[in-house]
């Protein structure tokens, strides 16, 4: 009954990013205003590094042995089996690590499309990507 | 074991409505408004990043897409417009 309970939310959890991803799309293709378009990347861009997280989480529903936060109470290599714990309980810090640079340089291009969509006002007039479209031409 | 789940229900009910804001993002009209949903978004990701033993993240994730990003945004708004027509 837990195990059925744990694998049911876990599948909301994983189907409402899949939702997200959904709708981020849509907002990306079909809204024509240039900010709703920026708010939509940066959702995009934040649901596809929680996928990259659960890459490396451990804990599955029903797990074998569930995984705990990694602190070392004493130096492992005088103790083998507190190792052996360790590498059988902590996540796999390499997705961590890939997201924390995609962060950050996530804000970085951010950052630039705002100064883009500043230039584009300051060009056009406007900001609907209709109007930008017809004014081009 | 009952831990595992109250983590399971906590990340369920944040994932739910990290999708309602999403959803509420999308739709409205009033870009402000828009921007204030993306960050609430962004605080309900924040606590599903700490669930799944990920607090590094948290600590560079909360201030980055819940403070300076819908602080930029609201820049841009403040220097362009704020409505979104139909």
């Amino acid at each position: 009954m837990v195990g059925f309970l744990a694998e049911y939310m876990f599948t909301v959890i994983y189907l409402s990013l899949f939702v997200n991803l959904g709708l981020t799309l849509f907002g990306l293709f079909y809204k024509p205003h240039y900010i709703k378009k920026l708010i939509m990347l940066s959702i995009l861009g934040d649901t596809l590094n929680m996928f990259t997280i659960f890459l490396g989480y451990r804990a599955w529903p029903t797990p074998t042995t569930p995984s705990r936060p990694p602190i070392l109470l004493t130096y492992p290599f005088e103790n083998t089996s507190v190792l052996v714990e360790f590498t059988s309980r902590a996540v796999d810090p390499l997705p961590q690590a890939l997201v924390l640079t995609a962060v950050v340089i996530g804000l970085a291009v951010m950052v630039f499309l705002i100064f883009l969509g500043d230039n584009l006002f300051k060009h056009y007039g406007t900001l609907d990507m209709r109007e930008i479209r017809r004014l081009r031409g | 074991m009952s831990l595992d789940l109250l983590i399971y229900a906590v990340g369920a009910a944040a994932s739910l409505m990290s999708v309602v804001a999403v959803y509420l993002a999308l739709v409205e009209r009033d870009l402000v408004k828009a921007v204030i949903y993306s960050a609430i978004q962004s605080v309900f990701y924040s606590l599903l990043f700490y669930l799944f033993m990920s607090p590094d993240i948290v600590l560079v994730y909360l201030p980055v897409a819940g403070g300076v990003l819908p602080a930029l945004l609201l820049v841009l708004i403040s220097k362009t417009e704020r409505f979104e027509r139909e």
